[in-house]
């Protein structure tokens, strides 16, 4: 290998190792992205945050209403039993959800969510809630699920998201990939009451 | 010249002969040939699905095509086989590989055997997206591919496995050229040919093989993911498994976009040797043309969300791709009023490729104006997905291309082939199709803003008319294309003798200074340059072979 040749071989190996590092940069993306989204609040992405709530509320208030959604491969009834909160920023609010299984069998749904309008998804942050997380519910079986949260007093400081005064919390719920095996069906259920998810 | 004599090693001295030159060819200028020769096969496939589409087209309600499904799969297919297997073909991989090294003044690519496995790729690419067509019930998601439309729940079948495969096997053919192209532009140039000093069509080429490097790869890894969504339970893209599909659309887009310069770019590089070589002028503002190429490019990696302006992101997002779209407006206007001042006092032969040259700048403008419309994210929610981006995009890029690529077949086909085409009947060629083209595509901007979606195979009467009128002009761009494939063979069959030069004091750059047809093995001896003065001030520099 001549001079000229090793050259060329250099030359050839950092450009593999720029094609090699974009495709790793693309498969890496999901993580990236979803980094993103959690850290911007991008497509309404929701915090989920274990920081309470700055002391003390502002007058400001603001509605926060609730929807349910079901995937039609889902053999499920899920709805909020509230369908709306008026609470001040900055105060800590207590909502459920329930979830019934409507067939025989043991079915394992999982849950998405986000907030309309996306704007204010930065300044939505919820304490405890079921997202992401998987529900295995019994024949029948109905659980109560609880979401706490609080509207952050920024809201209305943001000269983005000053005009938003009411905040649409969606929950939709599909069939889970993994559902329980015939013989898991005996196992006990989950508690009646949903953990807290991430 | 001690190295030019290194680079000539005693093993290019054997010329294959029979189907071995051509399927084991690390000969850069057959290989060249290879891919131009695909690229023909690939334009009429990809040609006939167009003219099916207006065919059923040219009039309300369904004539022809009953199947729907079967009218998105032409529609998916013609876009696949136009932008990957006739424009990149012949413009990187044909008119690039032949005249790269001539220009530059180097004995062959960097890398013979690689190149030969490029092409390769590209032709097994081209077989497994033909394949994806039969199989199943073919792959109707459009070129953007876009789950879930592509997820296993709405194409079941193995032909969107197939277009997904074909894509990774032409895109590896297409990153391993790119690498090979700027390995050889960077390290292979003959003494005196600085960057300063290197044919437009050279730094096209050398931006568009880093855009392919840095996009294809991103592709790549969106497709294996779409690829484990549909065969192995993953759910990158899937809402019910905690995915998204937007990541698909920014992973696409941020392949896609610098995907439609990979194929204007070339384009450019080919405009400018001609504009020069006919106005028998150096090009005007060199340098302002080479680093216009070069910041188009790299704009062209921050724009890719105005695709996506309808998808619901934000307004302040929409606001930034607005802008940052708008801004490649200004590089692509230096090249335009470039070409223009090139022109400008220059003593300007009107013979076919300068005719294919003016036609393109026509077709860019066009289509750049209706491109900064469209830019803006008000407007596009009005004609998103109508026939006025499908008019925008056939001009800008589709339309353009091919008439670069028609430009550059009639300037190089001399040196190519020996032959020179019938100027005469070359003319008739380009006022037949530049009229098809026109009447083709323009009366689509009135579709558009009409309100016509794209995509679907019926309309209301409402749109007949403008649409019979884009039918007719279809087939006059049909009579064009044959005839082009008449002036072909009448070249082949009975073209006159090139001579080394046939364009005369114009043409400057170093493949006129080998003869026509160019011999098997061109700059052993490595040309020198002559010094002296800058790059920009003689456009490219006056070659002096060394001889």
């Amino acid at each position: 290998m001549n001079g000229h040749e090793r050259k060329r071989f250099a030359t050839a190996a950092v450009l593999s190792c720029v094609a090699v590092a974009m495709l790793g940069l693309s498969l890496w993306s999901p993580t990236l992205y979803r980094l993103f989204c959690q850290a911007t609040g991008f497509e309404g992405t929701l915090r989920t945050t274990n920081v309470p709530p700055p002391s003390g509320t502002t007058a400001t208030e603001v509605l926060v209403r609730f929807d349910a959604n079901v995937n039609s491969a889902l053999p499920w009834r899920f709805h909020p039993l509230q369908r709306e909160v008026r609470l001040r920023l900055g105060e800590e609010a207590l909502i459920h959800y329930t979830a019934v299984n409507l067939s025989d069998k043991p079915i394992t749904g999982m849950a998405t969510f986000n907030v309309v309008p996306e704007k204010a998804a930065p300044y939505f942050s919820k304490l405890e809630c079921f997202c992401f997380t998987e529900q295995t519910l019994l024949p029948g079986q109905e659980v109560s699920m609880p979401v706490v949260f609080y509207v952050d007093p920024g809201l209305a400081e943001d000269p983005t998201t000053r005009d938003v005064g009411t905040i649409t919390l969606s929950y939709t719920f599909y069939r889970s990939e993994n559902q329980p095996t015939p013989t898991a069906s005996a196992a006990p259920p989950s508690s009646s009451t949903a953990g807290a998810g991430g | 010249m001690a190295h030019g004599a290194a680079v000539a090693h005693g093993e290019h001295e054997h010329h294959p002969t029979g189907w071995k030159r051509w399927v084991y060819s690390t000969n850069h200028k057959d290989i060249g040939t290879m891919y131009i020769v695909l690229s023909m096969i690939a334009a009429l496939v990809g040609g006939l699905m167009s003219w099916a589409i207006r065919l059923e087209l040219a009039e309300p309600g369904i004539q022809f095509i009953h199947d729907t499904h079967f009218y998105n799969v032409l529609v998916t297919a013609h876009g696949f086989i136009m932008v990957f297997f006739v424009v990149m073909p012949a413009m990187i991989g044909g008119f690039g590989n032949w005249f790269v090294p001539l220009m530059i003044g180097a004995p062959d690519m960097a890398f013979p055997r690689m190149n030969n496995i490029s092409f390769w790729l590209t032709a097994a690419g081209f077989i497994l997206l033909m394949l994806s067509a039969v199989v199943g019930e073919g792959p109707g998601t459009g070129w953007t591919v876009y789950p879930p439309l592509s997820s296993i729940a709405f194409h079941p079948g193995p032909s969107v496995d197939f277009g997904i495969l074909a894509l990774h096997v032409a895109g590896a053919g297409s990153i391993l050229g790119a690498i090979n192209f700027i390995v050889t532009i960077f390290n292979m140039r003959a003494p005196g040919m600085t960057m300063h000093r290197m044919p437009l069509f050279v730094w096209s080429i050398l931006v568009t093989a880093f855009l392919l490097l840095l996009a294809l790869p991103v592709l790549a890894g969106a497709l294996t993911m779409l690829l484990t969504d549909r065969n192995f339970g993953t759910h990158f893209y899937e809402v019910a498994g905690g995915g998204d599909p937007l990541l698909w659309q920014h992973l696409f887009w941020f392949f896609g976009h610098p995907e439609v310069y990979i194929i204007i770019l070339p384009a450019f590089g080919i405009i400018s040797q001609i504009v020069s070589t006919f106005a028998k002028k150096p090009v005007f503002g060199y340098l302002g043309m080479a680093y216009a190429m070069v910041s188009i490019g790299v704009v062209g990696f921050v724009v890719w969300a105005h695709h996506m302006f309808m998808t619901g992101i934000g307004v302040n997002a929409r606001a930034y791709f607005t802008v940052a779209t708008l801004i490649i407006a200004v590089p692509t206007g230096i090249k335009i009023f470039s070409w223009l001042a090139t022109m400008w006092g220059g003593s300007i032969e009107f013979k076919a490729p300068m005719l294919y040259a003016m036609g393109f700048i026509w077709l860019f403008v066009m289509g750049g104006v209706t491109g900064v419309v469209l830019a803006n994210g008000g407007i596009d929610t009005a004609f998103h997905d109508t026939y006025y981006v499908v008019a925008h995009f056939h001009y800008v890029m589709a339309i353009a291309a091919i008439f670069a690529m028609f430009g550059a077949w009639y300037y190089w086909i001399g040196k190519m082939t020996g032959r020179q085409y019938p100027e005469g009947l070359a003319r008739v060629q380009f006022w037949v199709f530049f009229i098809g083209v026109n009447v083709l595509f323009f009366p689509q901007h009135f579709l558009g803003l009409a309100g016509m979606p794209r995509r679907i195979p019926d309309y209301p009467d409402v749109y007949a008319g403008w649409n019979f009128v884009s039918s007719i002009g279809a087939a006059i761009t049909m009579a064009g294309t044959l005839l082009f494939y008449y002036v072909v063979f009448h070249t082949l069959a009975s073209g006159r003798k090139a001579a080394s030069n046939p364009w005369g004091e114009g043409a400057t750059t170093l493949e006129w200074t080998v003869p026509s047809p160019a011999p098997f093995h061109t700059h052993e001896e490595m040309p020198v340059i002559a010094g002296g003065g800058h790059g920009h001030s003689h456009g490219h520099g006056m070659p002096r072979p060394a001889e």
